[in-house]
């Protein structure tokens, strides 16, 4: 069995003179849960599109649990697209195992699986109804249950958090984390980092079609170093800024993150702080996947440009 | 066939099948269509009740026979006319009496009339041709009967000696000879328009659906599961499947109402007979007529947005089988001609024009097998342009793509 779940090599695809992706490789180990990461337009839903086989590539090669990228291949995957959609005028059960069923899944044994999952998202007394009398939030889980029906050993989910009210969102962690000791390989694409942050193990930031940066969620920090501090304080903190080390503070209202230089020691911060504030916080932490995303994707710009 | 291929189908055929319209349509179509058939033909033969007129003579002598030729004037053995008692007040008061609704109408016969051989009618319904016709049919036997003893002949005698032709139409087919009353041109022009409409509304049902799945969105999982060449047939076959599912118990419904009718109706309703051959031919041409043009629907859907902006899209692609439609008196004025040799070849056209050779006068077999290849062989053109278009368009939204944009999907996909 292969230890790869989703394997890149070299993906590179143009629409009409625009390189939309290019010479993309990325590694998806099979039981990791896997952020894709980037801005709007990066190349995220593309590459998805790619592995799903909706578009082809132009050049280079997908592998699929260690097989080319064919339709059977794919049948074991369980893709949510950004854009949700469901039949209006179907009705809930009909509409799913209709979903289970293109996806290679029989009638009769999507709709023995179908209970469990109409149970656990609260849409049991559903079932009859057709879509256009869901309200958005029962939609969404809908389409959840379309996404897994068919017991896809990997899922993925292009934008799975956007659209989703709070309580739709825990449930659907929950149920990700499920799949997840149950062995499911799971890939997530999103330009939220919070979100994406508590979930993945491992990430890959790509920006204009290119990837940028990729390793395990630690990794990534660690090659961040540990350079921000949380400080926390009453008084008047505007001193901070012109400290010796200090590359930036950022006032989150409750309390700043002071960036300090690459390799400055935050220890004479600290002091200073404490002799003239009243410090309530003062904590060494690495930085946000956010703050990594916004400084690559910069620096990436200015090598670009 | 493939397991997913099937569910697209299953899918497909059900989401039709299931409405209300679908329901409705399938049910009301024979009525409607029996009633197209039995109506003109039950108001062909009994007229209204008779139309009650008065005679205003200027001549002075005419007066006791018309009144008396109209009185026994009858139209398929029905008396036609009840005559009004004389009144004073002259043509003004038979027009209030025709206004006030005393009267049907009056009939004026001028000094002159019998030189002239004039008269003019006045009457708030004169489209009533029948009626009319026997009325000028009556006036004139008088008129000319009183030339003839005039000029010292017997009008009798001349009657009988100068009785006009009654041609009588039969047509010859191979199940045999039938007399044919005009019914038969009537019967094959409904049968055609059947086929238009039913042509059309399914193949518009395929745009329609391809157009539903990327307005809400749902395509891209279709996508994702399916090719979309397998998601382009399954829907062709489900949406056909259905429109055959109608199209057939409208075409038995027809053909049973005919075989019901030509037994105890014979010779009194002038009833069309449907053979079996027209029966096959009949869903024969639907079928292909509509696999060629919903696959151009389905690449219409695919390319456009809503339904507003294929709009403009559709008119070209109907162009063919438009051009079929208004072309059909001149098929039926020469069956066997050039024109109709060359329409009933042409794919698009042919499903309506073939099928009405066939109806008014079968053409040779190699004729027959040879529209139904050219169409065949169109039809898989047609698809594999569609399946490209429709690989393309269906993920495509936003600007309606041009014609040159369209021809590059073709070429790349």
């Amino acid at each position: 069995m292969s230890e790869t779940a989703i394997r890149l090599r070299g993906v590179t695809k143009t629409f009409s003179g625009h390189v939309a992706v290019n010479e993309l490789s990325l590694d998806v180990p099979r039981g990791s849960v896997f952020g894709l990461l980037g801005p709007n337009g990066a190349g995220k839903t593309t590459t998805l599109r790619m592995v799903m086989n909706i578009f082809a590539p132009d050049a280079g090669t997908i592998e699929i649990l260690g097989r080319p990228a064919d339709h059977a291949a794919r049948d074991r995957i369980g893709y949510m697209p950004e854009e949700r959609g469901l039949y209006k005028d179907m009705v809930l059960e009909e509409q799913l195992v209709f979903m289970a069923a293109i996806k290679g899944m029989g009638r009769k044994e999507a709709g023995k699986r179908l209970g469990p999952w109409l149970e656990r998202m609260s849409l049991s007394d559903w079932r009859k109804k057709k879509t256009n009398e869901l309200s958005k939030g029962m939609q969404q889980k809908a389409q959840f249950v379309a996404t897994v029906l068919h017991e896809p050993e990997v899922l993925i989910m292009d934008e799975p958090t956007s659209g989703l009210d709070p309580v739709g969102m825990d449930v659907m962690r929950e149920v990700m984390l499920d799949l997840h000791r149950g062995g499911a390989t799971i890939v997530l694409s999103s330009h939220q980092m919070e979100a994406v942050e508590r979930l993945c193990d491992r990430v890959a930031l790509i920006n204009r079609g290119e990837k940028v940066l990729d390793g395990s969620v630690a990794e990534v920090k660690a090659r961040h170093g540990k350079n921000t501090v949380v400080l926390a304080y009453d008084g008047d903190g505007a001193f901070l800024s012109a400290l010796p080390g200090v590359a930036k503070v950022t006032d989150s209202g409750q309390y700043v993150e002071v960036r300090m230089h690459e390799g400055a020691d935050p220890q004479p911060l600290l002091r200073e702080a404490a002799e003239r504030l009243r410090v309530r916080r003062f904590e060494i932490v690495e930085p946000s996947l956010h703050d990594i995303f916004v400084e690559t994707v910069k620096q990436h710009g200015k090598e670009a440009a | 066939m493939s397991a997913k291929l099937w569910a697209v189908v299953r899918r497909e055929y059900l989401a039709r099948v299931r409405t209300k319209a679908f329901v409705i349509g399938t049910i009301l179509g024979p009525l409607i269509m029996g009633a197209m058939m039995v109506v003109p033909m039950l108001a062909l033969r009994s007229g209204s009740k008779p139309l009650k007129v008065a005679v205003l003579d200027d001549t002075g002598t005419l007066r006791g026979a018309v009144e008396k030729a109209l009185r026994t004037a009858r139209f398929d053995g029905k008396l036609r006319f009840e005559i009004a008692p004389e009144e004073k007040g002259g043509e003004a008061a038979l027009k209030k009496g025709v206004l006030e609704g005393r009267l049907d109408g009056y009939l004026t016969l001028p000094a002159d009339a019998v030189a002239k051989g004039t008269a003019s009618y006045v009457g708030r319904n004169v489209s009533n041709r029948i009626d009319l016709r026997t009325m000028e049919r009556a006036v004139s036997d008088v008129l000319v009967g009183i030339r003839l003893a005039g000029a010292g002949l017997d009008p009798g005698k001349v009657k009988d000696l100068t009785r006009e032709l009654d041609l009588k139409t039969i047509r010859l087919s191979e199940t045999g000879e039938r007399e044919d009353q005009g019914a038969a041109m009537i019967f094959a022009l409904i049968l055609l328009m059947i086929l238009y409409a039913s042509i059309i509304m399914w193949g518009q049902a395929v745009m329609t659906s391809v157009i539903e799945e990327k307005t809400s969105r749902v395509v891209e999982v279709m996508a994702s599961g399916v090719p979309p060449t397998t998601l382009l047939a399954g829907k062709l076959a489900g949406v056909g499947g259905a429109g055959l599912t109608q199209f057939l118990v409208w075409s038995l419904s027809l053909f049973g109402v005919s075989l019901a009718m030509a037994g105890p109706l014979a010779g009194t309703l002038p009833m069309p007979e449907i053979t079996p051959v027209m029966l096959v031919s009949f869903v024969l041409f639907f079928l292909l007529g509509f696999f060629f043009y919903a696959s151009l629907y389905a690449s219409i859907g695919a390319a456009v947005n809503t339904v507003q902006e294929a709009q403009s899209l559709v008119f070209p692609v109907l162009l063919p089988i438009i051009v079929g439609m208004v072309s059909f008196p001149a098929v039926l004025e020469a069956p066997d001609g050039a024109l109709a040799f060359t329409l009933s070849m042409i794919p698009g056209i042919s499903p309506l024009i073939m099928f009405l050779r066939i109806v008014v006068q079968t053409p040779p077999g190699w004729q027959i097998t040879l529209s139904i290849a050219l169409l065949a062989l169109a039809i898989v053109g047609v698809l594999w342009v569609a399946a490209r278009v429709y690989r393309v368009g269906i993920l495509m939204y936003g600007k309606k793509p041009t014609f040159p944009e369209l021809m590059r999907w073709v070429r790349h996909s």
